[in-house]
């Protein structure tokens, strides 16, 4: 019994060292990822919808978008957020831009880890860019009765990301007529 | 002498992948790209050769009994190093290697080596060893991503290398095509080795 | 849907869709190494489907109870796999004292399937996984259940290749193909066969 408690002992000792060095290289790398993950959540924003400054708005969910403002006259340029829903195999997050009319201005894929060769092209201009200019009702992939073209042989990825929008779009608009309507 | 030999050994002689077919998980899931290939070989290289540098230190004061737990608290130590410096310097990698990153711990060839060679070999050579099959693990890693990525994508680390005419073959870079590109080059590597 | 219209979702997920041999590239090492004969394939089998049932439990409330409130998800991976390796240990204790007939066929495959990427993968997947729905994170049963299914997926995969195998080894092939590279070959033709899952929508 005692053999055993020393054993036990033993392997406690190495992980309470393995524990602190990670604890420790934890505190190094966490805020660089915090960071990172910041910084370009600003970057992707400020990409669709450029030269406006940007409001953090809570909804009455709990969830968080932007408002665009016009630096100079403070006039609302448009919102961003976020919208995600389950792809094929993973969970796929885009950033989203609408004018003021809930009019899509560009969509961004923050957040990916599709098929590589099918879903994972959703990243690429060519589907990305369907979405500039679309209405809330024509978020729809061509087989649903939309106008979206999905990506060879990645209709559930293609599906996914329009039908995340067009939720997400809804619930900010509904939001923001909610809220008396700035 | 025998330190570059324990350093060249992986390449061929005792090629983790092609000879002792250890580790498939990682080699058929991330070759998609060179790229994500090249990035988990290393990040297995660097695991391998500090767990070894470790095991090889403390190989007597580890009683016999649990060893296998303690070989596993190290490589693991190391795993989450590697994942956390990973996912703070090189995100994208970090985003498309996903979960198996952490899956380099069952990764039979880190433990395998850890017992079979660190725990009764001095520092200097089982640093060695770890280079060694890590780069051994690498290469094949690099050989069979290049071929996937070549008939899949027409793209060399990215680059274009085929003609524009060359119409992808997509099933290259899906699961199917892992499994048959690394048989077929076992095959191959099985035909030189009975013509010598 | 109800709950049970869950389960089956994830059931044919786990087996079918994104069968963690030939969709997900786990556990390829007892896929291809415990193969060759189809006794020892199902085996095999039947121990991962027990781990992985087991393990998805106990990783889940390590996770929801330790790893999640004190803040130190960074310790996960050596959290998980320590608790995987002492399972299997454990496991194999009580199994060769209570039941000596199953000790006998499911002894000699339990050690390796600590080293068994499947049972730490579904175990991290867990903990990240949604339901259909893709709001709900995955609840305790949740998780047992996919632990259960996707051990099932293993099983069916790996006892239809141990199948075939026993056949590959009558056919008259070249020599530089025999063995590993023409597993890996039916491997691949048999992941090309479950891509025609893919794509269904439940």
């Amino acid at each position: 019994m005692k053999y055993y408690l020393k054993l036990g002992f033993i392997l406690l000792i190495f992980c309470a060292i393995a524990s602190g060095v990670l604890a420790y290289i934890n505190t190094l790398t966490a805020p660089i990822i915090a960071e990172r993950k910041a910084r370009e959540a600003i970057e992707t924003r400020s990409a669709l919808i450029p030269g406006a400054e940007f409001h953090e708005v809570q909804a009455s969910d709990g969830s968080i978008f932007y408002e665009a403002r016009d630096p100079e006259t403070q006039e609302i340029m448009g919102y961003t957020f976020n919208a995600s829903d389950l792809g094929y195999s993973s969970t796929v997050q885009t950033m989203v831009g609408v004018d003021p009319d809930f009019k899509v201005i560009a969509i961004r894929i923050v957040d990916q880890a599709e098929t590589p060769g099918l879903g994972a092209n959703c990243t690429s201009p060519s589907f990305t860019d369907q979405y500039k200019g679309l209405a809330i009702e024509d978020l729809y992939v061509n087989k649903d009765g939309g106008v979206i073209v999905p990506i060879a042989g990645a209709t559930i990825t293609s599906r996914c990301i329009a039908n995340s929008i067009r939720k997400k779009a809804i619930e900010v608009r509904d939001e923001i007529n909610q809220g008396g309507g700035e | 002498m025998k330190f570059t030999k324990e350093l060249t050994k992986g390449f061929v002689k005792d090629n983790p992948i092609f000879v002792l077919v250890l580790g498939l998980c990682p080699t058929l899931a991330v070759t998609t790209s060179v790229i994500n290939g090249l990035g988990m070989g290393l990040a297995a290289t660097f695991v391998l050769m500090c767990s070894n540098t470790i095991v090889s230190m403390i190989k007597n004061i580890t009683p016999p009994k649990i060893r296998i737990p303690i070989y596993i608290v190290v490589i693991a130590s190391f795993v989450t190093i590697v994942d956390m410096v990973m996912a703070a310097y090189l995100p994208a990698l970090h985003k498309s290697l996903g979960l198996f990153i952490p899956l380099i711990v069952v990764n039979c060839i880190i433990l395998g080596r850890a017992e079979a060679f660190a725990s009764k070999n001095n520092v200097l050579m089982s640093i060695a060893d770890g280079i060694g099959m890590g780069l051994g693990f690498t290469l094949s890693l690099v050989v069979i991503a290049t071929v996937r990525e070549i008939l899949g994508a027409g793209t060399w680390l990215g680059m274009r290398v085929t003609p524009l005419s060359y119409d992808p073959m997509l099933i290259a870079i899906l699961a199917p095509g892992a499994f048959i590109t690394l048989g077929f080059l076992m095959a191959l590597i099985n035909m030189i080795k009975e013509k010598k | 849907m109800g709950y049970l219209g869950e389960i089956f979702v994830m059931a044919m997920t786990a087996i079918f869709i994104q069968n963690f041999v030939l969709a997900r590239f786990l556990g390829l090492c007892p896929y291809l190494g415990v193969s060759k004969k189809l006794d020892s394939a199902i085996g095999m089998g039947m121990a991962v489907i027990f781990v992985m049932t087991l393990a998805s439990a106990i990783t889940f409330l390590i996770n929801k109870y330790l790893l999640i409130p004190y803040n130190i998800m960074y310790l996960q991976t050596i959290a998980f796999i320590l608790t995987i390796a002492s399972l299997v240990q454990f496991v194999e204790m009580v199994i060769q004292k209570n039941a000596p007939a199953l000790y006998k066929s499911l002894g000699v495959f339990l050690p390796l399937i600590t080293t068994n990427c499947a049972v730490l993968g579904v175990a991290i997947l867990n903990t990240t996984a949604f339901r259909s729905d893709s709001v709900t994170p995955y609840n305790f049963l949740d998780s047992i259940l996919n632990g259960f299914f996707s051990g099932v997926g293993f099983t069916v995969v790996l006892v239809a290749m141990a199948g075939l195998r026993m056949r590959m080894d009558k056919a008259d092939l070249p020599k530089s193909m025999k063995g590993m590279p023409i597993a890996l070959i039916i491997a691949g033709i048999m992941a090309l066969a479950f891509y025609g899952f893919m794509g269904f929508q439940i």
